[in-house]
């Protein structure tokens, strides 16, 4: 009986409100594939910060890791009749159930992070996605390293006019592993400068075996020999710092140092550039992805000119937002 | 005819150390005349130091009935009994010619701190072997304890702090926290070997399991949200990081703290298991359980202090490694157990229980590590040193089992 009266009371209460949000206002229905998730905490705070001052309404759920709990908050915000869909899925190739829903009620649906194939995104015109080029932070990186050897005419220690460098990669067979690797080498010849890979080793992401890895090429090329480390992600540059100081390079002493960058902008990496032990790092730009992707879903849902967004689209379907490189001090 | 022997192998090796140091001298006084500076390196160094051991061996070693038996071996018997070393010398030769820069003090000091914490875990790992177990909690245990122990030491300044409003505590609180977390785990894993007789390998791989998914949720803890752990205090950092001696001559780069503190933990684990009831027992148990038993000795108890020791080493490894780098993730560790128990098999440790001593431990450590750092130190691909480290292993053990059946 109580049950029952606290249900018709909620009910009551549901119906009450809800004049107020019929107004006119846009609501946003946001899926996050897990809140706990530091790249995604940056995103959602861009884009509640972002529907802010859009005025729009966004909700935003917490699909735990769970392809089934997201696919039925989906539903949830269907039935509850938001204007457009913002899904960062959880897994990207189950995306077409998610682009099915939101045909069937004619919804646009704006994909973020975790790109769905480009058939999926073919099959419905109001479907978009929003990211960040994987390729382009392994350019970057490479170009962090091309411009501080064009700065500093004394990194060419051996004055070959070569870059010497030294790679460290991340899992065997990792798609970021294999793109950064490339790419970021690709960037230095772009530049015009010939790189030398003098040495390469596959450290896993971790900052203990680059550190153990690093050491041992410190000491077999001789840290005067090199000119480089490119390293996958900041864990790893920073475990490569850490071996150059123990062979006494980037402790601050100009003549002795060998330029370091990551991938990930993440906070040790920062202070390691503070201390200028690390000349930089890429950043994926979730801000921006954040910002891009509640500013599309807005003109999707107000029917305006998507193309009046400030942001390019490709083939009608992508927004690319770049990384962003980020050095710090004396390196800038 | 046996005392002969005796006296040539005795004569063998203190005229051959003389020759080696006097080499090695004269080395030491021509490179810079010769130019050879950059060729040979710290040889010279390393040749005095090979010469004076081997004469000291040469003048020291006693002719007692037992060496003489020893001696009368045949040359391929010496052979096949050192093959791992024998092969691990010449790697080292070939080094040597392929990249100079190997024969350095700091490359041989380098190789001894990477080795320093490998050896604090493989003497906790040999304890559950020697009772005829093994520990595979062993890695993510040190996974646990850097990451407890970093999280706690992080400067006051760091943006990311795992704790924002913990205040700059005493270095060595973290330090036991983190180690008696470890411990924790550890008795979980005696209590289920012992308490149940459950197999080691499952009880230590459902605490493995159980540690790693801790320490994630540990990691995962808000505001972190598993950002690796950085801005680590600078005292901390210099309990993996500090170098003693730095500086004494032109060039000498100072001896890693894990070094000392590796070699009197080597000691302390020598003391408990040869001078102690405790190390008594041990053997006793791995050598014959049922034995044990009826000789009235303590099964339970012992186990659980075997499990719980170990776990201790495997935490104070876990805080080396986080002061060493300076970081910490919850994948630190990980495979450490299997690196640990690789080399107290190729150190003579027998996983039927039992056999085991410290010296072999610290020697597998050593070609372990210096094989590793060797093929690292000449860029040899990481698919080709996995395959090494794996036919090192299986020789290893073949040679040994056949020692002991030839026995």
């Amino acid at each position: 009986m109580r049950k029952i009266f606290i249900l018709s009371l909620t009910f009551l209460f549901v119906l009450t409100l809800s004049p107020f949000t019929q107004a006119d206002e846009i609501k946003i229905g946001a899926c996050i594939y897990r809140f706990n998730d530091a790249f995604m905490l940056r995103f959602r705070n861009a884009m509640s910060a972002e529907s802010e001052k859009a005025g729009a309404k966004i909700e935003i759920a917490d699909g735990q890791d769970d392809q089934t709990t997201q696919n039925d908050q989906i539903d949830a915000f269907i039935a509850d009749g938001v204007n457009v869909l913002i899904v960062n899925p959880v897994d990207r190739m189950a995306s077409q159930p998610i682009i099915d829903k939101a045909k069937a009620a004619n919804i646009p649906v704006v994909f973020i992070n975790r790109e769905p194939t480009a058939e999926m995104l073919n099959s419905y015109e109001k479907a978009y996605y929003i990211g960040a080029k994987a390729e382009e932070s392994g350019t970057q990186s490479g170009e962090l390293i091309a411009e501080y050897f064009k700065a500093h005419p004394e990194a060419d220690k051996n004055h070959d006019g070569k870059l010497q460098f030294i790679l460290l990669k991340g899992q065997n067979g990792h798609q970021d592993m294999i793109l950064r690797s490339k790419y970021s080498v690709e960037a230095i010849k772009a530049a015009g400068i010939e790189p030398v890979e003098i040495a390469s080793a596959i450290a896993n992401w971790d900052k203990l075996q680059a550190m153990n890895i690093m050491n041992a090429f410190a000491m077999a090329i001789g840290p005067e020999n090199i000119e480089a480390v490119i390293a996958n992600n900041d864990e790893m540059a920073l475990g490569a710092v850490e071996a150059l100081k123990n062979s006494d390079y980037n402790k601050g002493d100009k003549d002795f140092y060998i330029p370091v960058v990551g991938v990930d902008a993440n906070a040790s990496a920062l202070e390691a550039m503070d201390k200028g032990e690390m000349l930089g790092t890429v950043l994926n730009d979730a801000d921006n992805q954040g910002i891009a992707a509640v500013k599309l879903a807005v003109a999707l849902a107000s029917g305006g000119d998507v193309n009046a967004i400030g942001y390019d689209i490709t083939d009608s379907k992508y927004i690319w937002i770049p990384y962003q490189k980020v050095t710090r001090g004396e390196n800038k | 005819m046996a005392e002969n022997n005796v006296s040539k192998s005795k004569k063998l090796f203190t005229v051959g150390g003389l020759i080696v140091l006097a080499l090695g001298i004269i080395l030491y006084f021509a490179k810079a005349p010769l130019g050879l500076n950059r060729k040979i390196y710290d040889l010279p160094t390393f040749l005095i130091i090979i010469g004076v051991c081997f004469a000291l061996k040469g003048f020291m070693s006693k002719a007692t009935a037992e060496s003489e038996l020893a001696q009368r071996k045949t040359f391929g018997e010496f052979l096949a009994n050192n093959a791992i070393l024998l092969a691990m010398l010449v790697l080292v030769v070939v080094i040597c010619i392929l990249q100079p820069r190997f024969m350095q003090i700091r490359v041989a000091l380098d190789i001894l701190t990477q080795s320093s914490t490998k050896l604090i875990m493989a003497l906790g790992i040999c304890f559950t072997l020697l009772i005829a177990g093994t520990d595979l909690s062993a890695g993510r245990m040190v996974g646990l304890a850097s990451v407890i122990s970093a999280s706690m030491l992080q400067t006051a300044t760091y943006a990311n702090r795992f704790f924002p409003d913990l205040p700059q505590v005493q270095l060595w609180m973290p330090i036991v926290i983190a180690i008696v977390a470890c411990m924790i785990f550890g008795a979980l894993n005696g209590f289920l070997v012992a308490k149940y007789d459950m197999h080691p390998f499952i009880a230590t791989l459902a605490t493995q399991v159980i540690i790693y998914g801790a320490c994630s949720l540990y990691f995962d803890m808000p505001p972190n949200n598993s950002q690796p752990i950085g801005g680590i205090r600078p005292d901390f950092a210099q309990i993996g990081q500090m170098r003693l001696l730095s500086g004494i001559y032109q060039g000498f780069p100072g001896i890693s703290i894990l070094i000392p503190i590796a070699v009197v933990i080597c000691i302390v684990i020598w003391f408990i298991l040869n001078k102690t009831v405790f190390g008594k027992n041990v053997y006793a148990i791995g050598g014959n359980r049922e034995a044990a038993v009826v000789a009235g000795i303590n099964v339970f108890r012992n186990i659980m202090g075997i499990f719980i020791l170990a776990s201790c080493l495997y935490g104070i490894a876990g805080v080396l490694e986080a002061a060493r780098t300076a970081g910490a993730t919850n994948n630190y560790g990980n495979g450490y157990e299997l690196d640990a128990i690789a080399a107290c098999v190729v150190g003579g440790v027998s996983l039927s229980g039992g056999i085991g001593k410290v010296g072999g431990i610290v020697m597998g450590v050593l070609i372990f590590t210096i094989i590793q750092y060797g093929l690292q130190f000449i860029n040899v691909s990481p698919m080709w040193q996995q395959v090494i480290k794996g036919v090192i292993i299986a020789v290893a053990v073949a040679i040994d089992l056949t020692k002991y059946r030839r026995k």
